[in-house]
């Protein structure tokens, strides 16, 4: 009986230690953007770019993160030249999202003040699930996107949620400890 | 074999007569708004109010007709000074549509192709307490909210009719696809 108890436990002690240990979530802050999050994972700061009809090609600035095989993007898309279609090029940016995907949820979005939208999507070709989240907020589209890669599998996990989730417009309800995200590369 | 098909004509025609006459669709434009929509029945134009904790409280234009016990409704309200609000606006207008009730259809409207396009919302409800089905179309462009709802009563029951999607189908914001000869619509002034 001790041995049988004895075996089990050690055995539950190898398999913890051969799950990949998950990193820390940790909250990021951009002051002059006015938003806040939390992601896991080393943060890399990229430029992309952007297309839609209305919007036309745009720059975008990506706050980008990988944790065990997912995602985590933080994009941010400068259309204060075009503000006055904010609920149109908001639309676009949500539309193009799920445009000849399987949608497997599309929800409205809620968040301090702001209304957006947020949808889940199957990538074609098995390359992953998505989850995003849309907002428009002073001229900018605040595009949160996590993507289960298929080396993870795990299409289920609540992290693509908790990390949609985790966006604030009120810095104020940031994490007291948050980082502050880095300015733009030129 | 005559006479059995002349009966048979005789029967169709009196369930035809016995049918209530459908309205005409006619097609309505306000240049000013910059809209066109389809409607049957008498348009009467009329203004109202609506109240939005991000939108405030507004004062609302409303076009407004009734045909076989489904009412049809386009609200238009102005932001002119709040556009780049327009998402959120938007937003919370389709939300209050839907809050508290059964949702049988929310997706993506389009309107225009191309660089014209406006994006919005099409949203099909059941309302409370077995009060009808409505439908609903909600765009925000040029500084203004545009919304059309069609809403099925009881007293018609036909909640898969398909003059709820024809009406809210038929809005347009580039005018040169507006039937020719559309009804002028004036816009009625807030006092």
């Amino acid at each position: 009986m001790r041995l049988t108890a004895l075996a089990a436990l050690v055995v539950g002690a190898l398999t913890t230690t051969a799950v990949p240990a998950a990193a820390a979530w940790r909250g990021y802050i951009s002051h002059p953007l006015g938003f806040a999050f939390a992601a896991p994972g080393k943060l890399e700061v990229e430029k992309g770019n952007y297309r839609g009809a209305v919007a036309g090609p745009r720059d975008t600035l990506v706050y980008r993160f990988v944790d065990d095989n997912i995602e985590f993007k933080a994009v941010v898309i400068d259309v204060s030249d075009k503000a006055n279609d904010a609920a149109t090029l908001l639309g676009e940016a949500e539309y193009n999202f799920q445009e000849g995907k399987k949608v497997l949820m599309d929800t409205f979005g809620r968040v301090d003040r702001q209304y957006g939208r947020k949808l889940t999507i199957d990538l074609p070709n098995n390359a992953g699930r998505a989850t995003a989240a849309f907002y428009l907020i002073n001229g900018r589209i605040i595009w949160l996107q996590a993507t289960v890669l298929p080396a993870n599998g795990d299409y289920d996990t609540p992290e693509m949620g908790r990390f949609v989730d985790s966006i604030t417009f009120f810095t104020v309800r940031a994490e007291d400890d948050a980082i502050e995200l880095p300015v733009p590369p030129k | 074999m005559c006479r059995w098909t002349i009966a048979a004509f005789a029967g169709v025609a009196i369930t035809i007569a016995a049918m209530p006459a459908r309205a005409e669709w006619k097609s309505y434009i306000n240049r000013e708004l910059g809209f066109s929509f389809m409607a049957p029945g008498e348009v009467k134009a009329s203004v109202g109010t609506f109240r939005g904790a991000i939108a405030g409280p507004r004062q609302t234009i409303v076009y407004r007709s009734v045909e076989d016990n489904i009412e049809y409704k386009v609200t238009v309200m102005s932001f002119i000074q709040a556009q780049a609000e327009g998402a959120t606006i938007l937003g919370e207008r389709e939300y209050m549509f839907q809050d508290k009730k059964k949702v049988l259809v929310d997706t993506f409207a389009r309107v225009e192709p191309g660089k014209d396009s406006v994006y919005g919302r099409k949203i099909v409800v059941d309302l409370p307490d077995n009060k009808g089905r409505s439908t609903g179309a909600f765009y925000f462009t040029k500084g203004r909210l545009i919304s059309l709802e069609a809403t099925v009563l009881p007293a018609n029951g036909d909640f898969a009719s398909p003059d709820p999607g024809r009406f809210v189908d038929s809005i347009a914001f580039v005018l040169s696809r507006t039937e020719p000869g559309a009804v002028e619509l004036e816009t009625p002034k807030f006092e």
